[in-house]
């Protein structure tokens, strides 16, 4: 009996302390007015707040990202504050958020969701000459919005018995009806295909692209199911011969502690389609600063940092991803690969034709 | 006429409590029912011909065969353990709720880890009998997969709450029914599973409602349903008017259920009228019966558990070096203190709630009663917007407050815990409700009136007479939160403060990677923590019940 008095006048201490919060919600949930009013006190706030801090969004959870958050923090004494989470979902909390956001940068593993956020107005422009250097144009917003950290390559991996090179040359031949039920991707739903058809829209136009989606769809050797990884296996389980998929997994399944995903990367070579024509698909992750960044400076400094020859050698050497800075070299695993010609297209029209790719998805029955 | 009087007079407490919280939980569901009936745009109308229906479809086959599943086999597990004595008999009791522990989207990666080709099972064929198998018989990422992960992930929700029902019947029940001719087997049927109907209806619509909220799971497995929907309208075309759309949908999904639930459950209450309840004894089984029993229970612990388990002790060999830091503890410690303060607040927001509408009978208790769980029906990315807004504004305002003191300024409430705990109360109330009810219901009014009759208050009455009675109750239902809590994620992705992250949210992080076997140290410890409360709160109980 006591011992449940006592959890109960528990509980009501902590019900008090929530009831608190909760009344005023109510007395103030709609009232906009008021917001406006305390915005302005907000700015007034963080101004008087200097702080060595640097608040960052990130969808990116690799240990290789902490290490350089760590050296960055070593390096400037800025300390920088994490919140982690799934690219459009942290989008979506900015925009809630909007002037009162505590997060001075976003950082996306996706091209169009950086292009989504500088349309949704939630970047601001960064006159930087250290990015300006460092970073090719191509993978930089026009207007200085968002920056390019590094890059993935989306391949054809094929499996090295049942298909040579020489059967394959682009993507759109993977839709030709000789692939009948031979090829397999991921689901529509991921977005490094909705960025991989939104190229294709820039590129050949919607009608071409849709085409291409439905041959795909219809030489699928199964439902789309499972990550890249998935693709894969599915190639050296002889589920199907040829599969599309980042050339970053193969290099994490090659340096990975599973011996049988191992087998499976070794048994499968990566093609970089489109060399004679439009070139092989990239796809980046990149950063931005927040339109209302509270501690921009830093902010700023902090993208530089992960621009710079150092910390994109530790991007290229312990994640498997190619480097943005030129002056960077691949990682030899990369470089074993081979040079590829990439899609020259500007990376915003992956955002731009997103939506289309959706539909298109759709309406071709790709899952 | 006397009792009439002082309900009316001293319930007032309690129902302004009530009502306080409906408020709250009312406002997310407002928002999308209000959605749901605007004009829909483009989108909506490319979803409505393309897709809407298959969504549905989907759902609905996943719901109505895992719902099937956890009936059949939480209820029969439940009875057997309640009238059998046979071997292992008092491990398998509390055992059996462990599979709880697993996070159902874990168990997709886990268990697709097992079957898929690099997997343990087609490696070994492979490289000790050179046998190359066909994928489809080892494809577990389609609609029959997703069943059989909710079915073995959430089948605990009806054991346990179903048991707990059955071992508080009178054994006078039991007897009655076999001195009437009928066997172990009839008196389950027409006599055990009509009288828990309450308990087996109301387990079965939590795990429906776990179940349409799933994202982890289905988008894992590339299965089109509702609710990953909702994101792929919501993030992929931008589009929150859509997505809000198909939340609606979602909710007139689940008040089908909820409504169909009301109907089976009937409105009778049934608890034994005898004042003293003798419990069931449980009838020793020998021979082949006993083993026959002792394998139905052992094989549906090993699949749901055991198997996991060693699946992710294997991983978590292969990577703890890498992994396995004083972080960990930091994420556990974290996991453990959230979950902990969000259920007690549950546990006591349900007992007010659950305490006026027993003693208040009338439409509004009712509506009170049914809007309870629906803040289990909103997806849990839907919530946490609704409380980032509500808590921007609020904070805004506590701004303006402390300026016109000339008080520093200051944001207090966004990005804290206390913005994910709210969250968290909102969405999960429905489960610790449920088996307050039910425990309610159970020991019926009489105690109560009684001592109302003696002379004492209602606030009085709940604490001295209500609440010992409860506490079985009370205690299934706080482990049934808690480890919900600790295994939730959408939500605590989404709302949780800078540096603060949970076991959850760290596993899911190696796992959406498609680096599983990283995440199975924080699975581990997830499974581990939940056990241990499990166990406990099982001794607990035990005792009570002595």
């Amino acid at each position: 009996m006591k011992k449940f008095t006592v959890i109960l006048s528990m509980m009501l201490a902590l019900m008090l302390a929530l009831t608190g919060c909760v009344s005023s919600t109510n007395n103030n949930g709609n009232s906009s007015s008021q917001n406006n009013g305390g915005a302005e006190n907000n700015e007034e706030a963080t101004n008087e707040q200097e702080s060595g801090e640097v608040n960052v969004y990130t969808s990116r959870h690799y240990e290789a990202d902490q290490m350089l958050y760590k050296k960055f923090e070593e390096e400037t004494g800025i300390k920088v504050n994490v919140v982690e989470g799934k690219g459009e979902e942290l989008m979506e909390r900015l925009n809630r958020e909007g002037e009162a956001t505590e997060a001075d940068v976003y950082i996306t593993a996706d091209a169009g969701n950086l292009y989504q956020a500088k349309d949704a107005e939630l970047l601001q422009s960064v006159e930087s000459d250290v990015l300006a250097e460092n970073i090719p144009e191509k993978l930089r917003d026009v207007d200085n919005q968002w920056f390019g950290l590094t890059k993935r390559a989306r391949v054809i991996v094929y499996d090295k018995e049942r298909v040579s090179p020489e059967e394959l040359s682009t993507y759109e031949a993977l839709a030709e009806p000789e692939w009948k039920d031979r090829v397999v991707i991921r689901s529509s739903e991921n977005m490094y295909n909705m960025s991989l058809l939104a190229s294709f829209i820039d590129i050949m136009g919607r009608d071409e692209a849709k085409a291409w989606a439905q041959g795909i769809a219809d030489n699928m050797a199964r439902d789309p199911e499972g990550g890249d990884r998935d693709q894969a296996k599915a190639v050296a389980a002889g589920e199907a011969d040829v599969a599309i998929m980042n050339t970053y997994y193969i290099g994490v399944m090659l340096n990975g502690t599973d011996e049988e995903e191992k087998k499976v990367a070794e048994n499968v070579g990566v093609f970089f389609p489109n060399q004679e024509t439009t070139g092989t698909h990239i796809n980046i992750s990149g950063a931005g600063v927040t339109k209302h960044a509270k501690n921009k400076e830093n902010a700023v400094k902090f993208i530089e940092f992960l621009s710079s020859e150092e910390a994109q050698g530790q991007f290229a050497e312990a994640n498997s991803e190619y480097p943005v800075n030129e002056k960077v070299e691949p990682s030899e695993l990369l470089k074993s690969w081979g040079e590829f010609k990439e899609q020259d297209i500007n990376l915003s029209k992956l955002g731009e034709n997103q939506q289309e790719a959706i539909r298109i998805f759709n309406e071709v029955g790709w899952k | 006429m006397n009792r009439f009087h002082w309900s009316r007079v001293h319930h007032k407490g309690w129902a302004l409590a009530s009502l306080f919280f409906i408020t709250i939980i009312l406002i997310p569901n407002l928002l999308i029912g209000v959605e749901f009936f605007t004009e829909g745009n483009d989108n909506w109308l490319h979803i409505r011909e393309y897709l809407l229906k298959d969504y549905v479809q989907n759902s609905a086959v996943i719901i109505i065969f895992t719902a099937l599943a956890t009936m059949l086999i939480g209820t029969s597990l439940a009875w057997l353990i309640t009238i059998y004595q046979f071997p292992m008999r008092n491990f398998l009791k509390w055992a059996l709720i462990l599979p709880l522990a697993i996070p159902p989207y874990i168990a997709a990666y886990t268990f697709h880890g097992i079957l898929n080709y690099t997997g343990v099972i087609q490696t070994t064929l492979r490289n000790s009998f050179e046998m190359q198998v066909n994928q489809a018989y080892f494809d577990i990422m389609s609609i029959q997969g997703a069943i059989f992960i909710f079915t073995v992930t959430l089948f605990p929700y009806v054991y346990a709450i179903t048991r707990s029902f059955f071992q508080n019947l009178s054994a006078s029940v039991l007897e009655n029914a076999r001195l009437l001719g009928g066997n172990d087997v009839d008196t389950f049927f027409r006599v055990a599973l009509p009288i828990s109907r309450a308990a087996i209806v109301g387990s079965v619509t939590l795990v429906i409602l776990e179940v349409l909220n799933d994202y982890g799971v289905t988008s894992y497995f590339g299965i089109q349903t509702v609710s990953t929907a909702i994101f792929r309208t919501w993030y992929g075309m931008m589009d929150l008017d859509s997505a809000l759309k198909l939340a609606g949908t979602l909710m007139v999904l689940v008040m089908v259920v909820l409504m169909f639930e009301r109907i089976v459950r009937g409105r009778k209450k049934f608890f034994d009228p005898s004042s003293k309840v003798r419990p069931i004894q449980p009838k020793k089984l020998t021979g082949a019966k006993a083993w026959g029993v002792f394998a139905y229970c052992f094989g549906i612990f090993t699949i749901a558990f055991i198997i996991p388990l060693l699946q992710l002790l294997r991983w978590a060999f292969m990577t703890y070096e890498k992994v396995f830091n004083a972080e960990f503890i930091t994420l556990a410690k974290n996991s453990v203190l959230v979950a902990s303060i969000a259920s007690l607040i549950i546990i006591f927001v349900a007992l007010i709630i659950s305490n006026y509408t027993r003693l208040q009978s009338g439409l509004l208790t009712k509506f009170i009663s049914r809007v309870t769980t629906l803040g289990y029906s909103i997806p849990g990315a839907a919530i946490a917007i609704a409380v980032i807004t509500i808590f921007i504004s609020l904070d805004q305002y506590i701004v303006t407050f402390l300026a016109q003191f000339n008080l520093k300024p200051e944001f207090v409430l966004r990005t804290t815990l206390i913005m994910l705990i709210f969250a968290y109360v909102i969405r999960f109330l429905a489960i610790g409700f449920n088996n307050i009810e039910a425990g309610f219901e159970k020991i019926g009014n009489r105690y109560s009136e009684t001592s109302r009759m003696l002379g004492a208050s209602t606030l009085r009455t709940f604490f001295m007479v209500d609440l010992p009675l409860l506490r079985g109750a009370i205690a299934s239902g706080f482990i049934l939160v808690f480890v919900d809590i600790l295994k939730e994620l959408p939500l605590t992705l989404f709302l949780q403060p800078f540096n603060f992250s949970t076991l959850a949210t760290q596993a899911f992080k190696y796992a959406n990677d498609e680096r599983v076997q990283e995440a199975s140290i924080a699975s581990l410890m997830i499974i581990f923590i939940s056990a241990l409360c499990i166990f406990i709160f099982h001794r607990v109980l035990d005792k009570e019940a002595n």
